[in-house]
């Protein structure tokens, strides 16, 4: 008897789900299924001669090549370094500027700024104005300060500490402005409160500010990991993943299988692998998430 | 008096040093947009002087290559206006009704749907990428205004629908149930009564949407090409072919990032806005 | 004003929550133009019965009828219904005169009929000065006038109020008590009303059911569920403080409470028994001879005093109409007026007349 509201109601909502819904499946999910079928196939644009069905040979060949480990390392380095940097920096100077009492709205507007420009152009920017040797300003400042010349993209481990600065850079206003926000909402009277019970500043921090801003860190953190995974154009643009395979992530190293050697079975596979880490490392945080908190 | 004046001292002490500190950190973010700004002020010669200079004599002549000469970002920035204008107008369109679908109707597996939305918006571009270059290029869509709008609505639209839905849920249930009481249909209630109290949350979306369609690169370089080279492309290609010409590109790219700059300033409020909302409902790629 | 009908049946509803019965079926007659309130506790299902009426909620089971048509699974937008929302449900966006046009605009009225009635329906409730402010500029009373006016704009065959007063502040709600009572009056429509303050029921309304825990536990007058209640549930529900109630026992045409014998004056012809006595705490006095009671405290009203005292471990309040001074611990003795003491059957929990 009364599902004759409910159907009306769920005929309404499935119209104007649809489209959205049918956009979604022909433009994400069919693609992916298609990454799938394409991870068992060789397709090789340079050796169209070799394609055909592959079974599990482009996973056996990922689990043997000393490439996909190294990338999987780099990537792992990447998002730990990236995601910890941001979220203690963001948090930091989101605690500095809500204390400084006059002047918060020019942090707001600089902090902007990274936000919205694109990664492509701030890679290009770290690479000539500030990282390149002999011009770049970093470099002058290294030299200034009696370091000596450090070649910041053409060695190895510095181009890694590079993109992790670029990315930091860019990045970083994010978090401080989330966690800005969760820190102006945190309602005064429990400070007060702390405060007659005789906690100091550390203690309020630790025992107040910490857990009553831990979902806003969750989320924080879970939405860089996601990104720093993912992240693609500021690496390339800086670095190209180079020197050698230095700052080359799974990302870089899916793409340039795919995309330079041609090699788009192989390619594929390796973006399985990337799409399966992603998930796990979603699912992980937010089960942590999910756990702690109920 | 002496203990007043002494703590008086001390908050002068306090605030020196967090201005201090925070000032520093501030120099770190603006810096390398000001010293863009201050490159893309100088003569090709003007850049190389070691150590940089910080007084020179500036000229736009930089700009004037970047808008009118031999590599004119123009086309580009025509480009990239179209692309960015059309994804955004389809993502609200289609996402504005589905939002509101998942905020408030009864519908049947709808936890599923909200769920799958979710995940499609975690898949790596690189994920999307290979197939599309696959597909598109069957299909002689590569390089085409309807294949990048079709590629950009893979992140745009799970990203918009889960922002609307937060700020469709913001909305009292009784707003409807009133405007049902007065003879409103479910589509009146939606067009009258929901859609003008989101009109908040439909300018964030379109300016993140937006944002992030104009910032993409990935897609850009790989499905895109001659017809269609936004002005992230346009701006990597210009460094590959013209290594040190770092004061036109400058001037370019900041060009390129004018529009974003812009919306950035003008809409402060609404990115933190959406920032937040994001990370609350866990939305939000870029 | 109405084409003077509206009368409402509902037999059987019920409507469950998950395992959360909100309404265990429920039966109310609501005569046509009668102002009828919903009384009760929150959570005792006055307002999911407003919502039934209201086509907002579908019960799980039985019927709805209105003149006899039945509603049940009708669109709200059918019923012709007009509701106030406890928190109005104006739409911040319009103007308040788009507000109170807002439903002729949906039924379809031509464009230029609209505003004589709007401005009609705004002279009612006295807002016609405020026509093109938005709802947000507008005080909790303007608010609710605002509300009023695009409820009765529309001359409903229902017109509903779920707690209308309960976000206005004291001096307020009692004068938009008396001008809701006069609204009434004018309109002549039936007029439901949930509210869970008894004294805003009592003198509002025509008839009331009272709610306990999803159920109706009694329809009538305020006179009646006040004067006459039906069950225990009523008796310890209605004034404030609600009716003392106390174990005895009755025999031969009286009733024994703590050892004391109380004559009554009627209903002799009944047999012994146990009984409830219910005494409301003003029909009880502090006299030389009665029942012993201990006084716990003592409450000056200003005008009255609340003693809380004891009789043999168990609570009873009583309400002295002038203040005197009686000291904490000190004993009293305590005065049952005969013809106010309601007798109660503690098995079936109903009254025994």
């Amino acid at each position: 008897m009364r599902s004759a509201a409910f159907r009306k109601e769920g005929s309404f909502a499935a119209l104007l789900v649809a489209p959205s819904l049918v956009v979604l499946v022909l433009t994400t999910t069919f693609p992916l299924v298609y990454l799938f079928w394409s991870s068992f196939q060789n397709i090789n644009l340079a050796m169209p001669f070799l394609d055909g069905f592959a079974g599990l040979d482009n996973y056996r060949r990922m689990i043997g090549d000393g490439g996909f480990w190294h990338s999987i390392g780099l990537t792992a380095i990447y998002t730990l370094a990236t995601v910890v940097l941001q979220v203690a920096v963001g948090l930091g100077l989101a605690l500095l500027v809500l204390r400084i009492p006059a002047g918060q709205w020019m942090f707001r507007i600089v902090a902007i700024l990274p936000i919205v420009l694109a990664p492509v152009v701030v890679g290009l920017f770290f690479r000539t104005l500030m990282f390149a040797p002999n011009f770049g300003i970093l470099d002058f400042v290294v030299r200034w300060l009696g370091l000596g010349p450090v070649n910041w993209l053409g060695a190895p481990t510095p181009a890694l500490v590079s993109v992790i600065i670029i990315h930091t850079w860019q990045w970083t206003p994010f978090a401080f402005l989330v966690l800005l926000a969760s820190l102006a909402a945190l309602p005064p009277d429990v400070y007060e409160a702390a405060r007659i019970d005789r906690a100091n500043a550390l203690q309020r921090f630790w025992h107040i500010t910490l857990p009553l801003i831990r979902p806003a860190l969750v989320i924080v953190v879970i939405m860089r990991a996601m990104i720093a995974l993912s992240a693609f154009a500021a690496i390339f643009a800086a670095t190209g993943g180079g020197p050698g395979t230095a700052t080359e992530i799974l990302n870089l190293y899916a793409y340039r299988t795919s995309f330079v050697t041609l090699d788009f079975g192989y390619g594929s596979a390796l973006a399985v692998a990337l799409l399966v880490l992603t998930m796990i490392v979603s699912g992980a945080l937010f089960y942590m998430r999910t756990a702690r908190t109920s | 008096m002496a203990a007043a004046n002494r703590h008086k001292a001390a908050r002068l002490r306090r605030n020196i040093v967090l201005y201090a500190a925070a000032g520093l950190l501030f120099f770190v973010w603006a810096f390398p947009v000001f010293w863009a700004v201050v490159v893309s002020l100088k003569s090709e010669t003007e850049v190389l002087a070691y150590p940089p200079r910080l007084f020179f004599e500036p000229t736009l002549l930089n700009y004037r290559d970047a808008l009118v000469g031999g590599f004119s970002i123009l086309p580009s920035f025509t480009t990239s206006f179209i692309v960015s204008g059309l994804t955004t107008v389809l993502t609200v369109v289609l996402a504005v009704p589905c939002a509101y679908a998942f905020a408030r109707l009864r519908l049947r597996g709808k936890k599923w749907l909200g769920f799958y939305t979710l995940v499609t918006q975690m898949v790596p571009p690189v994920g999307l990428v290979i197939p599309y270059f696959l597909i598109l290029n069957r299909v002689g869509w590569l390089d085409t205004y309807q294949g990048m709008v079709i590629v950009y609505l893979t992140f745009s639209l799970p990203f918009a629908i889960w922002l609307m839905v937060s700020y469709m849920e913001d909305i009292p249930r009784e707003m409807e149930e009133a405007a049902f009481l007065d003879k409103a249909s479910r589509f009146q209630a939606l067009w009258h009564v929901i859609l003008p109290q989101v009109r908040g949350g439909i300018a964030v979306t379109v300016i993140f949407v937006f944002l992030n369609a104009w910032n993409e690169f990935l897609f850009a370089v790989q499905l895109g090409g001659n017809t269609v080279r936004p002005v992230t492309v346009a701006m990597y290609n210009f460094v590959s072919v013209e290594q040190t010409l770092w004061a036109k590109l400058s001037a370019a790219a900041l060009i390129a990032m004018l529009p974003m700059i812009i919306i950035g300033f003008a809409a402060q409020r609404q990115i933190v806005k959406g920032l937040t909302v994001g990370a609350v409902k866990g939305g939000g790629r870029r | 004003m109405s084409d003077g009908k509206g009368r409402v049946t509902l037999r059987g509803i019920r409507k469950d929550y998950g395992s959360f019965q909100a309404l265990k079926g429920i039966d109310l007659d609501i005569e046509a133009q009668e102002f009828f309130a919903l009384l009760g506790p929150s959570g005792s299902g006055k307002s999911t019965t407003l919502r039934v009426i209201a086509g907002l909620e579908t019960p799980d089971a039985g019927t709805m009828t209105v003149d006899g048509q039945d509603v049940t699974h009708a669109e709200p937008g059918e019923r012709n219904v007009a509701m106030v929302f406890q928190n109005y449900a104006l739409y911040p966006h319009m103007t308040v005169e788009q507000n109170i046009g807002f439903p002729l605009r949906m039924d379809g009225v031509p464009r230029s009929q609209i505003p004589p009635l709007v401005l009609e329906a705004a002279r009612r409730v006295r807002i016609d000065h405020l026509l093109h402010r938005r709802p947000g500029q507008l005080s909790g009373g303007q608010q609710q006038r605002c509300a009023l006016a695009r409820a009765i704009v529309r001359r409903p065959r229902l017109f509903l109020l779920d707690e209308p007063l309960s976000n206005l502040d004291a001096q307020l709600r009692l004068e938009t008590r008396v001008e809701l009572k006069r609204l009434h009056r004018s309109l002549d429509v039936t007029t439901v009303y949930v509210t869970h303050d008894q004294e805003e029921a009592m003198t509002i309304a025509d008839r009331m059911a009272v709610f306990l825990d999803g159920e109706i536990v009694q329809v009538g007058t305020p006179d009646d569920v006040f004067n006459r209640p039906d069950n225990l549930a009523v008796a310890a529900f209605i004034g404030s403080p609600p009716m003392n109630l106390l174990p005895g026992r009755f025999e031969d045409g009286a009733v024994i409470l703590a050892g004391e014998r109380i004559a009554l004056t009627h209903r002799s012809e009944r047999a012994a028994g146990d009984v409830v006595a219910g005494i409301r705490p003003s029909h009880i006095r502090v006299a030389e001879t009665g029942v012993p009671a201990r006084v716990v405290l003592s409450e000056n009203l200003g005008e009255t005093m609340l003693v809380n005292a004891e009789i043999e471990g168990r609570p009873v309040k009583v309400r002295l109409p002038e203040v005197r001074r009686i000291g904490d611990g000190e004993t009293v003795r305590l005065v049952f007026e005969p013809n106010h003491i309601h007798l109660f059957d503690p098995q079936s929990k109903r009254r025994i007349d």
